[in-house]
């Protein structure tokens, strides 16, 4: 019998001595030699939580990024967009782009202790591509109406099939468990039904099995959410000295209804980090830090935040052909783009923390941003000239610019009631357009009627020019599917369903180009031609990007290295952080 | 009295489904819904859209939509919320008892407070006190809640700064957000019920302030009147002390309008605290509701319609019944 356990055991640590965990690079992390163990890390959540069901979750919030994390085949650090194997030991891509071989990393658990194999990747593939489960994954595992399978090809090994080659698809690779012999099994029982109803907000957490570094322990409606530790994510989760990670016990957020809240909690000392939005945020913090009410760190216009906001004019106006055509006027949308005078938005509106943009491309992907791209910048004159070049010779008796048939240029400019800084931002635009004569009403309307407008179909569309925004994208190949190509639903200017301009065609072309390239930096080359096509037509005009700022306690360490910070990456890995005690 | 009460419960029926259809209606004519900041999203297939669309039964027409609203309705059910996949019932629960906690002991303290304060400025009229608390009752009746409670955040901070400065404590008196402390789930039952009890006091206080200020200045005339009626006078001159006169014969009367208006209290009770939830992060009605207005989470919002129109026919109910026990002259047939 003692012979029996000692082999066991001898095994036992054979298996371990074989098992590589994944080290976490030093490069990480601002300050590698002064970490200390333990310690709870209190964050604030500015939304509800609506489940902890990873196949319901429909939002990217702070608790849903957490719960959420776990061993993904591959991961991304704070330095760089290559991916990384994380929990696959290798990966290998075809030369053709069609197939993705991925080893399983050894020794990969589950915060109950049951070793993650093959079979819970397969299970979670198969539940994201069920549209009975309905997960928010599901699209990510199409390229256009083909669908990217998987297989198990042994004990230790996956494939993933492309129908085509197609870089916004290597996220899916990326993939996060989630555990067979719990979810999977109620999956096989009772369908999609019985998956989804499981784990939701109402759930006994201790239920809950991840792989991440903390695991979701309670939860108090509108109050708190708890995690604690994963006790097995150390096993194959270190540092380089090899420490196991996470270095902290725990991880809470307090629920917050406004961010005016977040910040009196923040200067109460209850938590433990906090975002500024805005200069007069960065402040009150600083004045608090002068009073010695907090001893905190402020990092200010640290980057832009990954979010575009233009103007874009309506090419679909057949109720109104002299607008229509003014707007299908390339000349007219430069002379529109002279008279954005970003410099002016970036002072008023953000108190100098902000940056002008000139692309579809968010400031703060510098990779992908196109420094060449002609840019339109403030130029009134310049502006005036275009004007006249294309028929604006003369003005009426209200100082409106006037074509040669009486047509005055007269327009209404559209943004969303309650966004104060674009009802500024479309302010100025008014302003500078006025000056030399160019008509532009701003109307502050109901964000969903704004939203109806801008997404309306066909040839006679209801607006004239609207000032909006977007966020989200893709870190692979940083250009919307929904949005470049003619055709889609936020091809804003034009949705009459095709092409107009033979620069449409070509942005189309090269979008679809760019995305089956799987090498990255022809991709950024097919993506550097998309934006000066698009510079060139200017059919819609980028204004600025306001800055994002941080801000933690400096009882908390572990942050990225300066230079590292920005608002794609954030501030922090949580698996890294740590409490000084 | 029976038979009346089935009456107004017969009556209140059309009510109700005349008050749901133009809640149904009202919420459809908002343009979009919950769909739209998916559509804004560069990256969401079209098909997608269209599959939740059909999942959430907003491909119908309205009036199907109201149907098999109405439908489930009638077996208690209020529908799915469409954000986590929950039914309405457990989105809304949490946040209604949670206005009820706050606003239950705002009520308290605003009876507890304006009562004495109507009456001791009636019985005193015209003294310096009673002026002083004229003027405070409008500055009460003026103020904003959302805007007072962040005054009162404002000192709290400041008064941390005077202690920490004199007194070297460098704790706030009172918390500035949420509803418990981060240690709560340690807490014994007790411990738990004081520190709600210590999240609540600034927030109650502030809810109570215009409705005390309102309340002292109405009581304050109902009191006058009744101080200068006749009965009052005989009660004085059968030597009856003054205590007596103003707490046992005036103010039963000055206070029957008061009665009338309690069953309204009902719905007001869970139309919650108002944007002070907001800015202390209440887990109240309020900022669920307007997450759900927002996100265009339409069953959600009529979930909180539902309850608040059946809490005002029936609150209105109560009053009328209230106010037959109280004033004799009153009898229902």
């Amino acid at each position: 019998m003692r012979k029996v356990l000692l082999g066991i055991a001898v095994l036992a640590l054979l298996s371990m001595g074989f098992a590589q965990p994944f080290v976490w690079p030093n490069a990480w992390i601002a300050d590698p030699d002064s970490v200390q163990m333990g310690g709870t890390f209190r964050d604030y959540e500015f939304s509800e939580v609506r489940t902890f069901n990873p196949f319901v979750t429909a939002e990217s919030t702070g608790v849903s990024n957490l719960a959420f994390q776990g061993a993904s085949l591959l991961t991304r650090g704070p330095d760089s967009d290559e991916w990384l194997s994380y929990a696959a030991d290798s990966f290998n891509i075809s030369d053709d782009g069609l197939t993705v071989d991925v080893t399983l990393r050894d020794g990969l658990v589950w915060s109950d202790g049951t070793p993650i194999t093959v079979q819970d990747y397969f299970f979670t593939y198969q539940a994201e591509t069920d549209p009975d489960v309905g997960s928010n994954s599901y699209d990510g595992w199409f390229i256009g109406d083909d669908q990217i399978t998987l297989e198990i090809t042994g004990d230790n090994s996956l494939r993933f099939n492309f129908p085509k080659s197609d870089r916004t698809a290597l996220g899916v690779v990326a993939l996060t468990p989630w555990p067979d012999h719990i979810l999977g099994e109620l999956y096989r029982s009772g369908g999609a039904e019985a998956l989804t109803a499981a784990w939701g907000t109402d759930a006994d957490l201790s239920q809950f099995v991840g792989s991440g570094p903390f695991i979701p322990s309670e939860y108090r409606s509108g109050e708190r959410v708890i995690f604690v530790k994963n006790p097995t994510f150390g096993q194959w989760n270190v540092d380089e000295a090899g420490n196991a990670l996470p270095y902290m016990d725990g991880y809470t957020f307090a629920v917050v209804e406004s961010q005016d809240a977040a910040l009196n909690l923040y200067l109460a000392g209850e938590i433990d980090a906090f975002s500024p939005r805005n200069l007069d945020d960065i402040g009150v913090i600083n004045v608090a830090i002068q009073n010695g009410d907090i001893d905190a760190t402020v990092l200010e216009n640290i980057s832009p935040v990954a979010s575009s906001q233009f103007i874009t004019f309506n090419w679909n106006k057949a109720s109104n052909p002299f607008l229509q055509s003014v707007f299908r006027n390339v000349d007219f949308r430069r002379a529109m783009s002279h008279l954005t005078d970003r410099e002016a938005m970036v002072d008023l509106v953000y108190g100098g923390s902000a940056s002008p943009a000139y692309s579809s491309v968010y400031a703060v992907m510098d990779y992908w941003i196109n420094p060449d791209v002609p840019k339109y910048d403030y130029d009134p004159e310049a502006a005036a000239a275009l004007l006249r070049d294309i028929g604006f010779t003369s003005t009426n008796s209200d100082g409106i610019l006037v074509d040669s048939e009486g047509n005055a240029l007269s327009f209404v400019l559209a943004t969303n009631a309650g966004n104060s800084q674009r009802e500024q931002i479309a302010q100025i635009f008014a302003d500078s357009a006025r000056e030399i004569g160019v008509d532009v009403e701003v109307q502050a309307i109901e964000f969903s009627l704004l939203v109806d407008q801008l997404l309306s179909e066909g040839d006679d569309r209801p607006y004239d020019a609207i000032l909006i925004g977007l966020t989200g994208g893709n870190r692979d190949y940083p250009f919307g599917s929904n949005v470049i190509p003619c055709g889609t639903n936020l091809h804003m200017y034009n949705t009459s369903g095709s092409c107009i301009a033979v620069e449409e065609q070509l942005m189309t072309k090269l979008y679809y180009e760019g995305r089956e390239t799987l090498d990255t930096a022809a991709a950024r080359d097919i993506g550097y031609r998309i934006q000066e096509v698009e510079a060139e037509l200017q059919p819609i005009v980028y204004t600025v990007s306001p800055a994002a700022h941080y801000s933690w306690l400096n009882t908390v360490g572990g942050q990225h290295p300066d230079g590292l910070i920005n608002s794609i990456v954030g501030s922090r890995e949580i698996a890294l952080t740590y409490i000084k005690q | 009295m029976i038979p009346y009460i089935i009456r107004r419960i017969i009556h209140l029926i059309p009510t109700f489904i005349g008050a749901t259809l133009l809640a149904f209606i009202i919420s459809q004519l908002v343009p979009g819904d919950f769909l739209n900041s998916m559509r804004l999203s560069p990256d969401v297939r079209p098909e997608t859209i269209a599959r939740l669309e059909q999942s959430f039964g907003l491909d119908k027409p309205w009036y199907t939509q109201y149907f098999l609203w109405m439908g489930s309705l009638l077996r208690f059910d209020l529908g799915q919320s469409f954000s986590g996949n929950q039914p309405v019932s457990a989105v809304i629960t949490k946040p209604i008892i949670n206005s009820l906690i706050l606003v239950g002991i705002s009520l308290i303290m605003l009876y507890a407070v304006a009562i004495p304060l109507g009456v001791f400025s009636a019985v005193r009229q015209y003294s310096v006190a009673d002026q002083i608390i004229s003027a405070v009752s409008y500055f009460g009746l003026a103020i904003p809640n959302f805007f007072f409670a962040q005054v009162l955040i404002l000192c709290i901070f400041l008064f941390r700064s005077f202690t920490r400065e004199y007194f070297d404590y460098n704790q706030l008196i009172l918390p500035v957000a949420q509803m418990t402390s981060s240690n709560y789930d340690t807490l014994t039952a007790f411990g738990k019920f004081k520190d709600v009890l210590w999240h609540a006091l600034m927030p109650a206080f502030v809810v109570a302030t215009s409705g005390i200020a309102g309340l002292t200045r109405i009581l304050r005339g109902q009191m006058i009147e009744q101080l200068s009626s006749d009965y009052i006078r005989t009660a004085r001159s059968k030597g009856l002390d003054e205590r007596k006169i103003n707490y046992k014969h005036a103010l039963r009367i000055a206070i029957i309008p008061f009665v009338a208006t309690i069953g309204a209290l009902l719905p007001g009770l869970i139309g919650g605290a108002g944007l002070v939830e907001i800015v202390v992060s209440w887990p109240g009605i309020t900022p669920t509701l307007l997450q759900a207005l927002t996100a265009q989470d339409i069953y959600v919002v009529l979930g909180f319609l539902i309850i608040s129109t059946l809490l005002l026919m029936i609150g209105n109910l109560i009053s009328d019944l209230l106010l037959a026990v109280v004033d004799p002259r009153i009898r229902y047939n």
